[in-house]
């Protein structure tokens, strides 16, 4: 898996990583408004590190990057793990970052948004998964839009202008998708249905 | 990181591993008397390569571990593991090879000297694990020196037929008993 393959949302698209992208990695790695929320992926490192660091990932067995783009410009990224076997039914989000000069624009819950259908809709997972600092708002309100459900609050987990700060983990399992989305987030057009991608019964595309 | 040899109660102590060890560790995970809230009980290297990870793990700036013995027996592991040295956050296992010895208060004895060694020689702010819910010994074991439970993640493995649910719990060094400080902290 390693790296992601495209996913559409309605105003956002996740596709896969390329070295131009790596320089807009670096700029959020080193901005003080996205570390005081989340544990960067990586710290700031020179262009070659980040360059080898994209390679170790396209060799990551576990997971998988997307880059996440709106009007034709890098705007975020995101990281997913698939747990380890036999038990690969589950996602967890590592990393979810939006450009901070793109806050407030929407993009975030239409990029997770967009994740979450090809998770249970395409890849058919069990239950997906995150953690998050108390005061990350933004991604507090996406999750609870989306249907995540608390079942953990960790003291003093993140470290961040001189003092800790509490974490919670968070989940939302399938039967939550299905209801609340399922009807109306799909991937594919059901099969017979005369939509895009699907088969109509003379079998043709 | 491997941990330094430190002397408890009841014939317990923590010792740095040896190879000998190291060929235990990957035999008992093999074992179903006790894996029951362990792996998947699948061996990934070939019988050579606890050479290769015994190596790997004393280069790890990132985790710290120690054989555990009992009345000079190798019995089992432990150790705190994906060290956050910004945080200074870890998060802390223990694995008990010997189903027969179960029940004698060696896993206490094991995590009151392992925390006492984190809190007084590592200075970190917090320690965190996730037991399975129904291995009661073991949240116990951590329960007596200083951890509490912060959540239950629900459904999490599956044996025999039943989902089972995880303990969350993490530690800091202010929970720590006092009056449960092993020499030579105490």
């Amino acid at each position: 898996m390693a790296l992601g393959g495209i996913i559409r949302g309605k105003r956002t698209t996740l596709r896969t990583p390329t070295e131009d992208d790596l320089g807009g990695y670096a700029r959020w790695m080193a901005d003080m408004r996205v570390r005081a929320l989340v544990r960067p992926w990586h710290e700031p490192a020179m262009p070659a590190t980040w360059k080898e660091r994209l390679g170790e990932q396209t060799k990551e067995k576990n997971g998988a990057l997307w880059s996440i783009e709106a009007e034709a410009r890098l705007v975020g990224l995101v990281r997913v793990g698939f747990g380890s076997e036999p038990h690969r039914d589950s996602a967890h989000i590592h990393d979810f970052i939006v450009d901070p000069d793109e806050w407030r624009k929407g993009y975030g819950f239409d990029a997770v948004l967009a994740l979450h259908r090809y998770l249970f809709d395409y890849l058919d997972l069990r239950r997906a998964s995150v953690s998050l600092t108390v005061e990350n708002a933004g991604a507090r309100r996406i999750a609870d839009r989306l249907g995540y459900t608390e079942f953990a609050h960790k003291h003093e987990v993140h470290f961040r202008d001189g003092a800790y700060v509490d974490e919670l983990e968070l989940l939302m399992e399938r039967p939550v998708w299905d209801e609340r989305w399922g009807k109306t987030e799909r991937e594919y057009q059901p099969l017979g249905s005369g939509g895009p991608g699907s088969v109509d019964p003379k079998g043709d595309v | 990181m491997f941990g330094p040899r430190i002397i408890g109660d009841d014939g317990v102590e923590l010792r740095t591993p040896s190879l000998e060890d190291y060929g235990l560790f990957a035999k008992w995970q093999l074992e179903p008397a006790v894996t029951r809230f362990w792996g998947p009980r699948l061996q990934d290297e070939p019988p050579s390569g606890a050479e290769e990870r015994m190596k790997k793990d004393g280069e790890s700036k990132t985790s710290l571990l120690w054989t555990i013995a009992h009345a000079d027996e190798t019995v089992g592991f432990t150790g705190i593991f994906g060290i956050d040295w910004v945080r200074r956050d870890g998060e802390t296992g223990i694995f008990i090879g010997r189903h027969d010895l179960y029940g004698r208060g060696i896993a206490s004895e094991t995590v009151r000297l392992r925390m006492a060694y984190i809190w007084n020689e590592l200075d970190l702010h917090r320690t965190h694990n996730w037991i399975a819910l129904p291995n009661q010994g073991s949240w116990r074991a951590n329960k007596k020196s200083g951890y509490a439970q912060v959540g239950t993640y629900p459904r999490v493995g599956f044996r025999s037929g039943e989902w089972i649910d995880e303990w969350l719990g993490e530690a800091f060094p202010h929970t720590f008993p006092k009056d449960r400080t092993p020499p030579p902290w105490r």
